[in-house]
């Protein structure tokens, strides 16, 4: 009898524990990758939004309402991603979402539109950028997505044109070869045709794409390959734990190809678990690096949330995901002072930013620009350069480049 | 099915081949199943959507599951590729939807005829192997399709994958959950009633004889080849209807839900369930759908208590459903149907349980 009791106690409170919303909660959907081919980096920006909203709604919350954040490890799988909305969408009720990949993302363009969520990704694809569908290369519009980064397409334009100062610079002759690399896969593919279309216009002979796995594993066949073609520039469109075992692979087989990698695509576990081999990548970092940073008290403050000591040391994913976060919190607490928390109220907040940088957040995210007629938030782009010195681990800035901000290239 | 009919009451002998083959056992099993039914249909009224989302899952999948139990279960083949026609039929569906402007209504039933063609040709090579040499053949089956699901860019939209408009009939949208539980319903309703009729008719029985003992049936009369491969066509068709139920709840189909994982699910869902039993296949199904489902809540609620494992307990949870599977496998290798045998034999034996 006192089983069978417990039993329907325990089913009543997941009945009513299945989302039930306080009043003066501002509820938040958060989809992340803590498993599956991409949690090499989503274990570091998830952390990032869970200690921010923490450190938000410790100092206060948003006129006066906590945030309450419910964080699901959809495991990179869209259609689970999709199947998570939908349950949100019946008893979360988000105002907004923070949500992860590029397929993802894609996929639920079409609902979040529908039904008025603004929707910040972590995916950085330029098909998110077109909010009215006005261009021509613009697959949907997308006027309910946001992301703090430059888009993966005008990164990957920024390194390209990097690339070519490079090979001047360098005094190389004829047309240099340039490649894009990455797996079958949504986030690799988003800047394929946008990025070799300009790497062609600014001079490059463009090679076939070479297809490697977004899953950690042995690449040497692709490195012969890359080795056959004679490239000099490579594009590494995958995530940071597949790029260690392509650099790798392609230093045993010998490989002297400039690697240029994209945002998610190299980072400080990188840089020290690939050791000498990962030397000399170059890369976009969309924040500024955590030596730096952590002398901001915001940022540490945020840190503190799930590292009260400080020992912790910071990913620069880690820091895009707290910046990402407080642009929107930043835009809801403009939506709360302008009388409504709801979804086309933050979508305004957000489209009225002008190089904005969280307040608070100076000097650590990059400013950023959104308007109701284009999501591009920067076409600055930060170019690194990646060495290990013994067991340290040094970015040195190579050039800040501006891609152009052309209007056919919105959505693309 | 035996120990089905070991409750009947004493003195009820079966006199004709048709009383001997009834749907129901007994009055009792039928009027409970028909209670079971309308109850459900009052579903939609009681659970939220989390819940009836669950339900609408537990029907795709049963389809699918039960065509898989035809093929392993009643015709004893083996089949390591079903979730690559589960895939197949969603974006059949998705594509006839998109493409042709084909309703719905009708791209459901057709991809299920589209992707019983492909189940066909799956199937050629079964009619000719067996065993080990069989579960390779259909290995491969999967692994073409699924490379064909990321590259057809025309038919499935490639690594994107494809938007599936919601259910619709005669202008009235089916997209909530509320609604399109009763799609699934009625769905399921058809599918396993015709399965079940099926395995009452001569190519019902011969498909089983195919399993019992192939040599046997063979010298019976029973084309092995052609009823080999029959079953397999049958197989994909159901995997083809479940897999565009679900493609259309969902609003998107994309390659990389159809892996071989999936495929391997749907092996745990039936030999859970009861390799050869009909209503076996739902409730194996169910098990595979929910048990995920109640390790979460379980982790939610150890979470809050412990706060910062919440990244160990996701590996813990996975961990948790497979121990769960190998234990259920040790004390139940006959399946939930199984099971469901012994408690109703309880209850009809009670006090005396043997």
């Amino acid at each position: 009898m006192k089983k069978s009791c417990a039993f329907v106690v325990v089913a009543g409170l997941l009945c009513l524990g299945a989302g039930s919303t306080f009043a003066g909660e501002i509820p938040i959907g958060h989809l992340n990758a803590f498993t599956g081919p991409t949690s090499d980096v989503g274990a570091h920006y998830g952390p990032a939004v869970i200690d921010a909203v923490n450190y938000v709604n410790k100092n206060g919350g948003i006129a006066g309402q906590t945030i309450k954040l419910d964080t699901v490890d959809y495991g990179y799988n869209a259609p689970r991603a999709v199947a998570t909305y939908k349950g949100w969408k019946s008893d979360l009720k988000p105002v907004a979402i923070q949500g992860w990949g590029t397929a993802d993302t894609e996929a639920l363009v079409r609902f979040v539109t529908e039904d008025q969520i603004p929707y910040i990704s972590a995916s950085y694809s330029g098909h998110l950028t077109d909010p009215v569908g006005s261009s021509s290369h613009a697959k949907f519009a997308a006027p309910y997505n946001f992301y703090y980064s430059p888009s993966y397409s005008d990164a990957c334009r920024g390194l390209v044109q990097w690339a070519m100062d490079d090979w001047k610079a360098k005094g190389g002759k004829g047309k240099p070869k340039y490649v894009h690399m990455g797996d079958n896969h949504p986030y690799p593919n988003a800047p394929k045709d946008a990025c070799n279309a300009y790497a062609e216009e600014l001079g490059f002979e463009v090679l076939p794409p070479i297809v490697y796995s977004l899953k950690p594993a042995d690449a040497k066949a692709q490195c012969l390959t890359l080795k056959d073609t004679g490239a000099q520039y490579a594009y590494l469109g995958n995530t940071s734990g597949s790029n260690i075992s392509l650099i790798k692979s392609c230093s045993t087989v010998g490989v002297d190809t400039q690697f240029l990698a994209n945002i998610w695509g190299w980072d400080e576990t990188a840089i020290t678990a690939a050791g000498p081999a990962g030397n000399g990548v170059a890369w976009v970092v969309g924040a500024t690096p955590w030596d730096e940073a952590k002398k901001n008290p915001m940022m540490k403050a945020i840190s503190a949330m799930s590292d009260p000591e400080g020992k912790e040391y910071r990913a620069l994913h880690y820091i895009r995901g707290a910046c990402s976060t407080m642009f929107m919190v930043d835009a809801i607490t403009k939506a709360a002072k302008a009388g409504k928390i709801d979804g086309p109220a933050i979508k305004a907040a957000m489209e009225s930013m002008t190089d904005y940088v969280p307040k608070g957040l100076e000097g650590v995210c990059l400013p950023s620009t959104w308007t109701a007629t284009d999501h591009r938030s920067t076409t600055h782009i930060p170019v690194y350069k990646s060495n290990l010195d013994g067991e340290q681990v040094q970015m040195t800035k190579q050039a800040e480049v501006l891609v152009p901000r052309r209007p056919e290239w919105l959505g693309w | 099915m035996s120990s089905g009919q070991s409750l009947r009451p004493c003195g009820d002998f079966r006199t004709s081949y048709a009383r001997d083959t009834t749907v129901f056992a007994t009055p009792f099993t039928r009027n409970f199943a028909l209670t079971f039914m309308v109850a459900l249909l009052f579903a939609p009224l009681v659970f939220n959507g989390y819940y009836l989302t669950l339900l609408i899952q537990i029907g795709c999948f049963g389809i699918a599951a039960l065509g898989l139990n035809i093929v392993v279960g009643f015709t004893g083949q083996i089949s390591l590729g079903h979730a690559a026609f589960f895939g197949f039929g969603a974006f059949a569906s998705a594509w006839l939807n998109n493409r042709f402007g084909i309703p719905v209504a009708l791209a459901i039933p057709l991809s299920g005829v589209l992707t019983l063609l492909v189940g066909l040709g799956v199937g050629i090579p079964a009619g000719r192997i067996k065993g080990l040499y069989l579960a390779i053949a259909t290995l491969a089956s999967q692994f073409i399709l699924e490379d064909f699901f990321s590259r057809a860019e025309w038919f499935t939209g490639g690594s994107s994958g494809a938007m599936a408009d919601s259910f619709r009939l005669f202008d009235v949208p089916f997209s909530s959950e509320r609604s399109y539980f009763f799609v699934v319903y009625a769905f399921v309703l058809v599918l396993y009633l015709l399965a079940t009729n099926l395995m009452r008719t001569r190519d019902g029985r011969a498909l089983v004889a195919v399993r019992d003992h192939y040599l046997s049936a063979e010298i019976m009369g029973i084309n092995l080849t052609r009823y080999r491969i029959l079953s397999f066509g049958l197989s994909a068709f159901y995997a083809g209807i479940g897999g565009a139920l679900y493609g259309h709840f969902l609003g998107f189909v994309s390659a990389e839900q159809f892996t071989i994982v999936l495929s391997i699910q749907f092996l745990g869902m039936v030999i859970i369930g009861g390799l050869g039993s009909i209503s076996g296949s739902l409730l194996g199904t169910a098990f595979m759908v929910l048990l995920p489902e109640v390790m979460e809540a379980g982790v939610g609620m150890i979470s809050g208590s412990f706060p910062g494992l919440n990244q160990a307990l996701a590996y813990i949870k996975e961990m948790a459903i497979g121990l769960a599977i190998v234990l259920f496998l040790l004390f139940e290798p006959d399946g939930l149907a199984h099971r469901w045998q012994r408690i109703k034999a309880y209850w009809k034996l009670y006090p005396f349980a043997y």
